[in-house]
């Protein structure tokens, strides 16, 4: 059972006043799994964002193929079951909190009952702290506010599948601790979230699974803490010559005897082997730059 | 309640809180006082000169709505990113476009029928008789300005919103010119001319099968068969104009 699958997507835009082709997507192959938080990384310009509105129906990819819900394809039944927040979300300014969530809500086709709409509109409204701003107008709110009702958009239909577009992007610590229990809350009851953030930090915290994109190909999609565990396989050497430190990272094994032994040979005085405990953010950027593919 | 109905009722809401709508029915208005002064310096022509700019007004606020406000109807969607959250609802993109095409007519239909019923104070105040004539004058202006709300839109599909408001302006003013090239084509001896004014018939809509307001005033009589056939006429245009907009549209990437 998968609630996306994403097969070889490749998706290029024309861009200058002369077109030239710019490959964005270049086979990008993953899948999401139901009642999971799967955090999609990469570098600006990586594709990401592209990846995201493939999905959504918002671009349309030059070859590949998106299955939902175990193997739908997207239509007005599948899309009710979806929500999205997108990057710096710019929403109806003329609306007011309350009346914004429930235009959605009303769009999603999801609520027969208009209280059962107004039930889960004030219950959004408490769990995101909008609800004494709920009569003021969206041009009245901060960033920060606008970022937590476009949460409570993108949940207001109670999908089963949330695409989040960097959704920490301008909040507090605090905005970004009771979104993290938010979103936690919402794969406990059994939604499946797909994020892109650049806070690793936070994504570390919150995704039990990770995508990685670099130059529009995966190169990574697996469990948080594999990626880790595979990174801290590497170990530090430190060493010295003449006063001159160095360090140098190499994998255990065969990597770490040839090259300890190409270091006494050269009568480098090795001052320690250790390894190497490294946090997400180090492991993406170690990937990133290395570009190898799992 | 539909999507396309909630789409239209949103689009609605927006123009009604914009400030630009006020500044327009102020001028409307304007132009009707305007007129109570101006009939002060004629002698038995207050009526008259009141119906007149009473329907200039209603005119010219139906016309700009079309044109402006519906030169950023989808455009401003687009630009501030707010269709990207539409879009992945359950609708379709040409329910999108209908339901934003509803909601401004829904509002050139409230500022239109406004403006009536101060012109109908004034003609009460002046103990002019009102005919059906009244009404079918009004009915002409909605409908040639909801064919040119067609035309904003189909415009905002491929390029900016100034654009859109000069090529809009541009096949207004052909349109209500047709009638006189018509004429003079037909009195001209050059075939190209010629063939050239009956291209441009073809091409542009003929903005003058709209033009009733004279009727009120002049008490001329008009067949309701005149008044369905511009109906369709605009009608035709409108979803003919909407069908090239959702195709341009249908494939076009969003973000």
């Amino acid at each position: 059972m998968s609630i996306i699958q994403v097969q070889n997507l490749v998706k290029s835009y024309k861009k200058g006043f002369i077109p030239k082709k710019q490959t964005v997507l270049k086979g990008v192959s993953f899948t999401l799994q139901p009642s999971t938080i799967t955090g999609f990384l990469g570098g600006n310009g990586a594709g990401k964002t592209t990846t995201m509105k493939c999905i959504l129906g918002l671009a349309f990819p030059d070859s590949g193929q998106i299955n939902y819900f175990n193997g739908q394809s997207l239509t007005s039944e599948t899309k009710s079951r979806i929500g999205f927040l997108p990057e710096r979300p710019y929403f109806y300014d003329y609306l007011t909190g309350e009346e914004f969530l429930k235009f959605y809500g009303d769009i999603s086709g999801k609520f027969k009952k208009r209280l059962d709409l107004k039930q889960r509109i004030d219950f959004l409204l408490k769990k995101v702290d909008l609800y004494d701003s709920k009569n003021k107008t969206l041009r009245e709110y901060s960033k920060g506010m606008l970022q937590k009702i476009g949460i409570a958009q993108a949940l207001v239909h109670r999908p089963e599948f949330i695409v989040l577009d960097e959704p920490m992007a301008g909040l507090d610590p605090d905005g970004r601790y009771y979104l993290s229990e938010l979103i936690n809350e919402t794969a406990r009851e059994g939604t499946a979230i797909f994020f892109s953030s650049h806070l690793l930090y936070d994504t570390e915290k919150l995704c039990e699974n990770l995508v990685i994109l670099k130059d529009g190909v995966v190169i990574f999609e697996g469990k948080t803490e594999q990626l880790i565990s595979k990174m801290n396989s590497q170990l530090k050497i430190t060493y010295q010559k003449a006063g001159a430190k160095n360090i140098e990272m190499v994998k255990a094994g065969a990597e770490l005897t040839i090259k300890l032994s190409a270091l006494l040979k050269e009568k480098f005085e090795i001052l320690s082997v250790e390894p190497e405990l490294i946090s997400l953010e180090q492991a993406f950027i170690s990937m990133a730059m290395k570009g190898a593919k799992s | 309640m539909n999507v396309i109905l909630l789409i239209a009722r949103n689009t609605f809401r927006e123009i009604i809180r914009d400030r630009i709508l006020y500044g327009l029915i102020v001028f409307a208005l304007g132009l009707v006082g305007v007129s109570l002064v101006l009939g002060q310096l004629t002698f038995s022509e207050q009526a008259r000169i009141s119906a007149n700019f009473g329907f200039t007004g209603a005119h010219i606020s139906a016309v700009f709505l079309a044109i402006f406000v519906g030169s950023t109807l989808v455009s401003k969607e687009i630009d501030k990113k707010t269709i990207l959250t539409i879009l992945v609802r359950p609708l379709t993109r040409v329910q999108f476009l209908i339901g934003k095409s509803l909601g401004l007519a829904a509002v050139i239909t409230v500022v239109i029928t406004g403006l009536a019923g101060v012109m109908l104070l004034i003609f009460n105040g002046l103990g002019l008789e009102v005919t059906y004539l009244f009404l079918v004058g009004l009915y002409g202006i909605f409908l040639e300005s909801f064919l040119l709300l067609g035309l904003s839109l189909f415009f905002s599909s491929f390029s900016r919103p100034i654009m859109v408001v000069c090529f809009t302006g541009g096949v207004f003013l052909i349109g209500h010119w047709l009638g006189d090239l018509k004429f003079f084509a037909s009195k001209s001896e050059s075939e190209f001319f010629m063939g050239f004014a009956n291209i441009i018939n073809i091409i542009f809509p003929n903005l003058e099968k709209f033009n009733w307001r004279s009727l009120f005033l002049y008490n001329d009589d008009i067949f309701i068969t005149e008044i369905l056939s511009a109906s369709i006429y605009s009608l035709a245009w409108f979803s003919f104009l909407v069908t090239l907009t959702a195709l341009v549209l249908r494939r076009k990437d969003f973000g």
